[in-house]
């Protein structure tokens, strides 16, 4: 009974934020009625959530694969290790409430930098070393066995682990961005009044609030393409060595934009320059897409059209990244 | 009909053709691993598979149930080639030394693998509890996985392979480690799926168990079925003799036999002696009472199965 009621709890808590973001997005800078729609979605979705809707709707649409990533969804919350990073993470966050000042001038900076860089480094930190661990676990304690000997085909024990794996990464990095959030909605205003005299910048403030949503919403698009990317390195290599590709993959990745201007003829590349850092361009998923920061900044307003195509680019790459990984999986002895 | 018109008739569980697995070679230049396998084992069936370490048992297992790949030959399980996720469905697996989530207690466990069998509400409860009460774990069901002793983790084990009432049921060393109650309680379990029709493909090194309930038998050596067939025929021994085992005979008393017995060996203790007739076998352990003798067996010569394993294996060496 404890259970379920932690579970539809989570459920809520989970439908809430997703809500809560979506809304924020829509809503501009008008925090007050964000508010209201954050409680009204939060209400709303709790009622299909005590009538435990998604584990009923799930889990007949696809039975083993929600029970495993329901299972590692469970497990992964006890993994001291994650638990770890989160309350560092919520730390650092809160602290930005402090640090913000070191920088007179460019508080808001700060606070935006701290925060959003916390929500990335520190997803980007869980999502590989919980992400190259899910499948290595299953096979080192032999739990695997039992497993594949049910009705499972790979094919759902690795899409199972994967979303198991991105549903706890999604809910850490939840708590961060809520974190996050609550500090920029509250000091976010004071910064604004600095009078500008002491040194201090003012801030036009028109789209910030719904811009942090949405990168936010990004960062969940990320950490889903590098989730992917941990998991299905771990089907071929060593945890160890998995989570080395996986952030050599992001940090190149990083650098995509890069790697196309040194591959571009017009800018003098050579033959061989042209192939090796153009397939490097064209093989990588591009992962600074997901990096909204400077549009903050500037207080630009990022458009939905462009969310969509970088929402949907992520999903591609997670499908891609995915069907490798059980290839690869699938020729793997257990 | 004849005996080969017999046979095209009988439905099999497992059928191996020459499954190989090869893992390399070791320094003598033998491959390792499992080398033409081939098996038949008959629905309703307890089976047995039998060798030293390393002889290829969970090679087999492994297989059978798609987790690794052979390097050549084929296989069915239930009639459907290994691997496929659809005989999976009726087939049952208790590994050595079960694994499971240690988070959970053996009721969240069994609801997690009833889950994959699609398993779900009033159900699931009712089957969970019979099999708990089952393996005599119901009392201990809040108790989380992570503070089992082994015995209990095979009991458990036992109880998610039960979980979607199998037709087959694969067992690694099912009594390991378990007390001699235990032991037997598993056994139990074990004779009342072969009453209910449902084949059991058993490894262990408990020979003595094995004995009793198998019905056929393979003895793994070096990768290599060395012996395989019913039980009855692996174990048989001089055809029509008859066998008298003792301890404590006098050498006094062993000489009056001796011209009773076809063959006799008294030493180190034990007395050994085999005869053309069961009329003179029973004489003869009429003098082994009367000089005080201890008769630990008397019947048919026939081998035990730890005797016919070590023959085996020694032919192979």
């Amino acid at each position: 009974m404890r259970r379920k009621i932690t579970s539809d709890l989570a459920w809520a808590a989970l439908f809430a934020i997703i809500g809560g973001l979506v809304t924020i997005g829509f809503s501009g800078d008008k925090p007050q009625a964000v508010a209201i729609a954050w409680i009204a979605v939060a209400l709303v979705v709790i009622v299909p959530a005590a009538l435990n809707f998604p584990t009923r709707f799930f889990g007949q649409l696809m039975p083993p694969v929600w029970r495993v990533a329901t299972a590692t969804f469970h497990e992964a919350w006890r993994r001291r290790f994650l638990n770890g990073i989160l309350i560092f993470a919520v730390l650092i966050i809160m602290s930005s409430w402090v640090l913000a000042y070191l920088q007179p001038g460019a508080e808001l900076k700060m606070l935006i930098d701290i925060g959003l860089g916390s929500c990335r480094f520190f997803g980007l930190l869980i999502a590989v070393f919980l992400g190259t661990r899910l499948i290595a676990d299953e096979i080192e304690r032999r739990t695997i066995y039992t497993l594949l000997a049910k009705p499972v085909s790979r094919a759902q024990f690795l899409f199972g682990k994967f979303l198991g794996g991105y549903a706890t990464v999604f809910a850490n990095v939840a708590v961060m961005g809520i974190a996050f959030y609550a500090v920029f909605a509250i000091k976010a205003p004071q910064f604004r009044e600095i009078d500008p005299e002491k040194g201090a910048t003012t801030y036009s403030m028109d789209f910030m609030y719904a811009n942090i949503a949405k990168a936010i919403g990004l960062t969940f698009v990320e950490l889903a393409v590098l989730v992917a990317i941990a998991v299905a390195a771990s089907t071929v290599f060593s945890w160890i060595f998995a989570s080395i590709f996986s952030f050599f993959v992001y940090f190149v990745g990083q650098m995509s934009d890069f790697f196309r201007q040194l591959s571009d003829p017009d800018h003098g590349a050579s033959r061989v320059a042209q192939i090796l850092l153009g397939t490097i361009y064209r093989v990588l998923p591009h992962f600074e897409i997901f990096d909204i920061r400077e549009a903050i900044l500037k207080d630009q307003a990022v458009f939905w059209p462009v969310l969509t195509k970088h929402g949907l680019q992520g999903l591609l790459y997670v499908v891609i990244i995915m069907l490798i990984g059980y290839l690869c999986f699938n020729e793997r002895e257990v | 009909m004849s005996a080969a018109g017999r046979c095209l008739h009988i439905a099999l569980a497992i059928e191996t053709k020459n499954l190989t697995k090869t893992y390399g070679e070791d320094s003598d230049g033998n491959p390792v691993g499992l080398a033409d396998l081939t098996l038949d084992v008959e629905e309703g069936q307890i089976f047995g598979l039998v060798g030293p370490n390393g002889s290829g048992k969970t090679t087999t297992l492994k297989l059978l149930l798609g987790l690794i790949y052979p390097t050549s030959g084929s296989a069915l399980v239930l009639g459907q080639p290994i691997g496929d996720p659809a005989y999976k469905e009726r087939i049952g697996f208790v590994p050595e030394g079960p694994y499971f989530y240690d988070h959970l207690n053996a009721v969240e466990l069994l609801a997690f693998y009833g889950g994959l069998f699609g398993l779900s509400g009033k159900e699931l409860s009712n089957r969970t509890q019979e099999l708990l009460e089952l393996v005599g774990m119901w009392s201990r069901r809040d108790i989380r996985v992570r503070n089992y002793s082994r015995g209990m983790l095979q009991r458990v084990g036992l109880a998610q392979a039960l979980l979607n009432d199998p037709d087959l049921i694969f067992m690694d060393e099912p009594t390991s480690g378990l007390d001699p109650t235990a032991q037997m309680q598993i056994r139990d379990v074990i004779l009342s799926l072969r009453e209910r029709g449902k084949t059991v493909f058993l490894c262990s090194h408990l020979l003595k168990e094995m004995e009793p309930i198998c019905a056929g038998i393979a003895i793994l050596n070096r990768g290599r079925v060395v012996t395989t067939g019913t039980m009855t025929s692996v174990l048989a021994g001089d055809e029509g003799l008859f066998r008298l085992e003792a301890e404590a005979v006098d050498a006094a008393v062993a000489a009056k036999i001796e011209g009773l017995a076809g063959s006799m060996t008294n030493s180190g203790g034990v007395f050994e002696a085999r005869f053309a007739t069961q009329k003179d076998a029973a004489k003869a352990a009429e003098i082994l009472a009367d000089g005080e003798a201890i008769i630990t067996h008397l019947g048919p010569d026939r081998r035990s199965l730890e005797q016919a394993f070590i023959e085996a294996v020694k032919g192979e060496q």
